[in-house]
């Protein structure tokens, strides 16, 4: 019969509709929560060495290539350094690259500019390559400083926090400090280096974050594709989302239209047809009448309860009136898995923009709690610099596959139609998360 | 007299069934989309078929098609469509296969029960009945017609109801006026409009809707 839009779940109130029901209050404890913060800083002081790691290889690669430019540039009065030329900036464009592909495993996209060419002459004057060269300078200094340091931190914590354990095995008048200072004779000298341990520890936590930015920082300012370039790209993307868009529109229209007409006009149609019949009854027998008075006025209530959800599923009232944070923790406390809801938005975004956020979380819950077998689920919504920033995950298998079911394919078209970027991380054995990003508007 | 019905919403199958049960009718059989009601058709071989025209999978015109296919199968059947809107394609595509017993009426129709069972007996009879809001549309789009803008308002109250399938007697009860008169009305249009005249209801019916049809495209 009708589609039953995603997000009608129950026929009871929803917390919209009680306006005297305050929001529901966060479920977790202050203890969790500090479990949560620690928990969060340790994995976010991983992730940082990880990525000071993985730029320490591409500085000491940088450096390389910038060696191998310079012996060009020093052998071109000679002629050789001609020859060498294509090559060592193919290196160059190609080391770009791999920088490229490794900010965007660890943060938001770089786009990559157009190809520069590798002809010498051309490529002296070409923006990209000089960026590149300016980012393989940069990178190659301060990049694998930080790079370097990213590394030696943790084993410095390592060996320092454990010192008093194996400090006996060192050969006599060894330096006993990681940064070299004093020597140990005593317990009580071992026992010292400890506090090394917990400060080296202290700064990986307080600092390697700031410090993989700051590596990541020239990657992301000089590789991306510079504003002239970026404009010419975002029109083949924009041309490319306005036919989805286009689609996912006409796609919904056929939707609410199909809606109304099935259900909606169906049940008119049924009270009219009731009515007829009561009518021709009710003089000779006003029983009958009174019962098919009574469908009539079923039917018509039926119709009336297919109206609302058609107009919940086009712009949801309740977005009007209590605000995205609001309708989202509606959405979470409709949720069959326990949900948390984060939401920080301090300005209102364009109504499409809402709409398609609330149905995008919409349909994430209903995912969550039919497929993943998740026990608990969170959403955090962010505005940051003009875009709104989708989060939810949920703990369960996880294996989440676009081609498998509709769910994933119906929010990846809603957010192309507003020229949003979608990230789903959904490996076997769970956990899953479903990043999107759309222009506030 | 026996009808096999076709309508895919249940409630509302159930509530014409219920009409139609009410008024005396025999409902032999219900049949949710195309193919349950060719079946129904050709097991029970009823006096008229109502089909809805939106049924699955496609709801497109599965209706229409299984109109076609039925009075195919079974000529002489009377098929009664019901459309949920005016579609003016359907129309044609269902009239083009002659109008003896075809009725093409909009579903709300059924509602004004005395008018719904006279098209029903009209059609079940061998005649027409076409919803007198298809044939409003029919006029409205060839207004362009110069012909049509000879006939004299009473002419084409006249030439509206017999584009409906009503007889000589049913136009002069609805108009309030003697069979005679309608008579004479009829073949005054029939002189204007240039169509060779005819007083067998069923070709009137389709000179009169063919013309409308042709100088609706004809814009």
């Amino acid at each position: 019969m009708t589609d039953a839009p995603a997000i009608s779940t129950s026929t009871s109130t929803p917390p919209s509709e009680s306006p005297s029901a305050p929001p529901p209050p966060p479920p977790s404890t202050s203890r969790a929560t500090v479990r949560e913060t620690v928990v969060r800083t340790v994995k976010a002081a991983g992730a940082a060495i990880a990525q000071l790691a993985g730029g320490f290889a591409t500085a000491v690669l940088a450096l390389g290539v910038l060696a191998l430019l310079a012996v060009t540039a020093l052998t071109a009065p000679v002629g050789v350094g001609l020859l060498l030329a294509p090559l060592s900036l193919r290196a160059l464009h190609a080391l770009a690259g791999r920088e490229r592909a490794r900010l965007d495993r660890v943060g938001p996209e770089v786009i990559a500019p157009e190809p520069p060419p590798t002809r010498l002459r051309r490529a002296l004057t070409d923006a990209t390559t000089r960026r590149e060269l300016r980012w393989a300078a940069r990178h190659a200094s301060l990049g694998l400083l930080l790079g370097f340091l990213g590394v030696l931190l943790p084993l410095s914590a390592v060996r320092d926090s454990t010192f008093p354990l194996w400090w006996r095995l060192l050969p006599e008048g060894g330096t006993s400090t990681s940064i070299g200072i004093g020597s140990a004779h005593s317990w009580l000298d071992a026992l010292a280096v400890l506090p090394l341990g917990v400060g080296w520890i202290a700064i990986i936590l307080g600092l390697s974050p700031a410090m993989a930015r700051l590596q990541a920082e020239p990657g992301r300012r000089l590789l991306a594709a510079g504003p002239d370039i970026d404009l010419s790209l975002r029109v083949a993307e924009l041309t490319a989302t306005r036919a989805a868009a286009l689609d996912a529109h006409a796609t919904e229209l056929r939707r609410i239209e199909r809606s109304l007409h099935d259900g909606t006009q169906n049940r008119l149609v049924t009270v009219t047809v009731l009515l007829g019949a009561a009518r021709r009854r009710v003089a000779r027998d006003p029983d009958a009448a009174d019962e098919l008075l009574e469908r009539a006025q079923s039917a018509a209530e039926h119709a009336l309860a297919e109206l609302r959800s058609v107009s919940r599923s086009i712009l949801p009232p309740v977005l009007d009136d209590r605000g995205l944070a609001g309708a989202l923790s509606g959405l979470a406390a409709e949720c069959a898995v326990p949900c948390r809801t984060d939401v920080d938005v301090p300005q209102r975004c364009a109504a499409s923009v809402e709409a398609t956020a609330y149905f995008v979380v919409a349909e994430a819950l209903t995912n969550i709690a039919k497929h993943s077998g998740a026990t608990r689920a969170t959403v955090t919504v962010r505005a940051r610099g003009g875009r709104l920033q989708l989060l939810v995950e949920d703990d369960g298998r996880g294996g989440a596959d676009e081609d498998g079911g509709s769910g994933l394919t119906g929010i990846r078209r809603r957010i192309a139609a507003l020229d949003g970027t979608l990230r789903v991380t959904s490996p076997k054995g769970g956990p899953t998360r479903l990043e999107a990003e759309l222009p506030c508007g | 007299m026996r009808v096999v019905m076709a309508e895919d919403d249940p409630l509302l199958r159930e509530g014409v069934a219920l009409l139609l049960g009410a008024e005396g009718l025999d409902v032999v059989a219900k049949a949710g989309n195309a193919e349950e009601a060719l079946e129904a058709i050709d097991t029970h071989k009823p006096d008229v078929a109502i089909l809805d025209v939106r049924m699955p999978p496609t709801h497109t015109d599965e209706g229409i098609r299984a109109a076609v296919e039925a009075r195919r199968r079974h000529p002489g059947l009377a098929v009664l469509v019901l459309s949920a809107y005016v579609e003016q394609s359907f129309a044609t595509e269902l009239l083009s296969g002659g109008v003896n017993g075809l009725g093409y009426l909009l579903k709300e129709r059924v509602g004004r029960v005395e008018e719904f069972l006279d098209a029903l007996h009209r059609v079940a009879a061998g005649g027409t009945a076409i919803d007198p809001e298809v044939v409003a549309q029919l006029f409205t789009r060839s207004h362009q017609d110069t012909r049509l803008d000879r006939l004299s308002p009473r002419e084409r109250d006249v030439l509206t109801l017999m584009a409906e399938g009503l007889g000589n007697s049913a136009i002069a009860e609805r108009l309030v006026v003697t069979d005679g008169a309608v008579h004479k009305h009829i073949r005054n249009i029939f002189a204007k409009l240039d169509l060779s005249p005819t007083d067998q209801v069923d070709r009137r019916v389709a000179a009169v809707l063919q013309y409308l049809e042709e100088s609706r495209r004809a814009r």
